[in-house]
């Protein structure tokens, strides 16, 4: 499928619904069973699919409603993880998990998802998957020498999911490394890792890097700065940041090291139920088009919609996709 | 019958308990009480320690309506602080005789409002108008609000808070400092000023501790001072003379801090606020034999009190309610002799009662709940606590709270000094409000609903007694960031 100019996509997720919260939460109070969780998750998913294809993306998610958080669907997948399932009290806490040996190879899942995502809709598809470096951060350690080398142990073994993924018709992954504004001193080796886990994936690769979203605030601030020049030795397609919320300056640092990577420009705040009109939108859209072609140009929120309500979700979605087709219009397209 | 003693006071607890137990069993003997109320009769001994509050010495709660099926509740509130020797029998009496609308024992009371929930209710707009023409209120009392408060000064001065608080704060700091993620301007809001007492001695003390380690996070300091009115802003600027060029004095309200400061979201570094929780819109919950019931209250004035202030006032009997609302809207000038008009402030203020009704929330729209709270956090709270209970909803302090979370640095932290219950089995054990306290009102804040609430929110929430004036009953509320 050929996309338009200034492609419209999502970071990933899309609006979690407070009932299907709580459903989750009975789910481990032991109050409903996993089977009928699973069947709520198709029922969501497909939901989620729909509302993304009737906002007018380009390139849509399954929503990632199967996920409690970034972090533990992946610990859960991940062979060798252990994993103490009391240590959850609301659904979106994170598991108390630990490595204790060396990580098996073994399917992690995304297959299954991505199929299901590809049966219902006709539009280009996206899977986003969780980066080893933010893994490790909420994996205790007990088994490797550092965390480096356990991140590229995980990077070895999601390098086959992701090539598994190639084969049944993946052609956008995007890798979630929000952890690396928190720790920018890992970046040396956190590159080292991505590179690993892309090596030989033969789809448009992009690295997501926020400010965190975890309850829907950020977890840090500061400046994109402390990417650059690091970040620039990255074997991906694609950076996708946040710039909505924060501002534009930081796309400056695109001015000044001209990197060789496509940029998703995140043009939704997705930290507050304000809903952008159109004109926002193609303003800080046309912000990017000063520092990058509109060929090299991705449109997305600056995060995932988990956070936000439907309603709202629905709308910023809506205003992004109508301030894109304003800027493509402008450019003749 | 079921007593319940909600309080140990050595000189009253056994006595009005003995009392009401002989009272209500000759009464029944006699024939005022029906065998069928006897037996779903709930009496709480409760002690009430603010001395002017809404509450007369008995009291009846009943339930709105007959529940279908099913008994209706029916309690009396006695508050053994009140109940004067020898009037226990006739006061029964007479609120026993209140179950028949036909039998009325005392003359018709002045009602203010109709039910509806506290948070709504005449009450708070007497809260207002105190906060609003604090300097009438004054002159005519003769002492300051702070003079008024127990023990007579604010526990917000006190120099060890202050200290610690002010250390905390700059370790913060250096430890940004130490991650290069110290922000150029170090934002601070303090809501509720008071004098501007305390945020003048805390920016003494930070300038002080910032020259004595050379770190020079002082002149980067931004201070705000919030506050609902301007009269207590202009205030406090005295007190931060040496530090005006840090300090932005600013109107908000309390409830909704993030609306006025939406610039600021993620930017403020630390949020303090004192006894200002205490003071906002509340109502409470009831929960009786597995069932949740909404409290509503009618303000009124009995017939005494209305006769005592139309005569003192030279206001029409018939003529309270008018210009009680009057009062309200426009102040002491609702009299055309101002002083009067005060008088009048006062002696309406100190009389005005609360009758109360249980509503089933069954039979309300889920909307009732205020925003940020649904029915599973309630769910949730309620686990784990007793299975019959009253409690404060807190809804002004849960507002304000979620409407200030979205303010904070992702490693910035709010404080909040207040008297909180962090145990739900502590509304069992004592009064937890409303009183009076001088023109405005205080409620004791659900620290435990403010805790399953913050959760969601992404905040652990910790409470720490103030243990810097031994007795107080205050404690300080701090967040930490929930990973």
């Amino acid at each position: 499928m050929n996309l338009p100019i200034l492609p419209t996509t999502v970071v990933g997720s899309y609006s979690m619904p407070g009932w299907l919260e709580r459903l989750k939460t009975e789910y481990f109070a032991r109050r409903i069973s996993r089977h009928d969780l699973d069947e709520v998750h198709d029922a969501v998913t497909k939901a989620a699919i729909k509302d993304e294809e009737a906002a007018g993306l380009d390139i849509i998610t399954d929503g990632e409603l199967r996920r409690d958080n970034m972090i533990d669907y992946f610990v859960e997948k991940l062979p060798g993880v252990q994993i103490d399932r009391s240590s959850k009290k609301f659904y979106y806490d994170f598991y108390d998990s630990e490595v204790v040996g060396k990580l098996p190879a073994a399917s992690l899942g995304l297959v299954e998802d991505f199929r299901f995502l590809k049966s219902f809709t006709e539009r280009e598809a996206k899977v986003c998957v969780t980066g080893p470096h933010s893994l490790v951060k909420r994996i205790r350690n007990k088994h490797y020498p550092s965390e480096a080398a356990f991140a590229a142990d995980i990077a070895r073994v999601m390098n086959l999911e992701l090539k598994e993924l190639v084969k049944v018709g993946a052609r956008y992954i995007q890798i979630d490394e929000p952890y690396y504004s928190g720790f920018p001193e890992d970046l040396d080796w956190g590159v080292e890792v991505l590179n690993t886990l892309v090596d030989g994936v033969e789809a448009k690769t992009a690295v997501h890097i926020c400010y965190g979203n975890r309850y829907g605030k950020p977890s840090w601030e500061g400046s994109y700065r402390y990417l650059f020049p690091r970040i620039l030795k990255a074997k991906v397609k694609q950076l996708t940041l946040e710039f909505a919320r924060r501002g534009g300056e930081d796309l400056d640092l695109f001015r000044e090291f001209a990197p060789p990577f496509e940029l998703g420009v995140g043009v939704i705040d997705v930290k507050t139920q304000a809903v952008e009109t159109p004109d926002v939108v193609a303003e800080r859209i046309r912000k990017a088009l000063e520092v990058m072609p509109a060929e090299k140009l991705f449109i997305l929120p600056d995060c995932g919609c988990f956070h936000l309500p439907r309603a709202v979700a629905f709308a910023k979605l809506r205003a992004m996709v109508e301030g894109t087709r304003q800027v493509r219009k402008e450019l003749g397209s | 019958m079921i007593l319940y003693v909600n309080h140990t006071r050595r000189d009253a607890a056994a006595a009005t308990a003995n009392e009401v137990v002989a009272t209500v069993l000759s009464l029944l003997e006699e024939g005022h009480l029906e065998p069928s109320q006897f037996a779903r009769l709930r009496i709480d001994l409760d002690w009430v320690q603010y001395k002017q509050n809404f509450r007369e010495a008995v009291m009846v709660t009943r339930e709105s309506s007959e529940g279908a099926g099913r008994a209706s509740v029916m309690e009396l509130h006695i508050d053994s602080r009140q109940v004067a020797a020898g009037s226990l029998r006739e006061s029964l009496q007479c609120a026993f005789s209140s179950l028949n609308p036909e039998n009325q024992c005392e003359p018709a009371r002045t009602y203010l409002e109709e039910f509806r929930s506290f948070r709504s209710s005449i009450a708070w707009d007497f809260n207002r108008l105190y906060w609003h023409r604090l300097k009438d209120w004054e002159q005519a009392s003769g002492k300051s609000y702070e003079a008024a408060l127990p023990g007579g000064k604010s526990e917000a001065h006190d120099p060890g808070a202050i200290a610690d608080s002010v250390a905390d704060f700059w370790t913060l700091l250096k430890d940004l400092e130490g991650q290069s993620q110290l922000p150029p301007e170090l934002f601070i809001l303090e809501i509720g000023v008071g004098m501007g007492t305390r945020a003048g001695l805390w920016l003494d003390r930070f300038r002080a501790l910032d020259q004595k380690r050379g770190t020079n996070f002082y002149p980067r300091v931004r201070f705000l001072l919030g506050d609902y009115s301007q009269a207590t802003l202009d205030r406090s600027r005295p007190a931060l003379r040496e530090h005006l060029d840090l300090c932005s004095f600013i109107v908000l309200d309390a409830l909704d801090p993030i609306k006025t400061l939406s610039f600021l979201r993620h930017k403020i570094l630390h949020i303090h606020l004192t006894n200002v929780y205490d003071n906002l819109p509340d109502e409470e919950l009831v929960r009786r034999d597995g069932r949740i019931y909404w409290l509503q209250v009618r303000a009124y004035l009995s017939a005494a009190d209305a006769a005592r202030i139309s005569s003192e006032c030279g206001v029409a009997n018939q003529e309270l309610p008018k210009i009680i609302n009057r009062l309200l809207e426009i102040g002491p000038e609702c009299l055309a002799d101002r002083a009067l008009g005060v008088t009048f402030w006062q002696e309406v203020w100190k009389a005005v009662r609360l009758e109360e009704r249980l509503v089933d929330a069954d039979s309300l729209p889920s909307s009732s709940y205020p925003e940020g709270l649904d029915a599973s956090n309630l769910e949730n709270m309620l686990r784990d606590a007793p299975s019959d209970l009253r409690f404060h909803l807190s809804t002004g302090a849960l507002e304000s709270f979620r409407n200030t979370l979205p303010l904070l640095h992702p490693r910035g932290y709010l404080q909040v000094q207040d008297i909180f219950v962090t145990n739900l089995g502590d509304y069992r054990m004592g009064f937890h409000g409303p009183g009076k306290l001088d023109g405005s009102i205080v409620n004791w804040v659900n620290g435990v609903l403010l805790r399953e609430v913050a959760e969601r929110f992404g905040y652990d929430l910790h409470f720490a007694p103030f243990h810097y004036r031994p007795g107080s009953r205050a404690s300080v509320l701090y967040t930490t960031r929930r990973e």
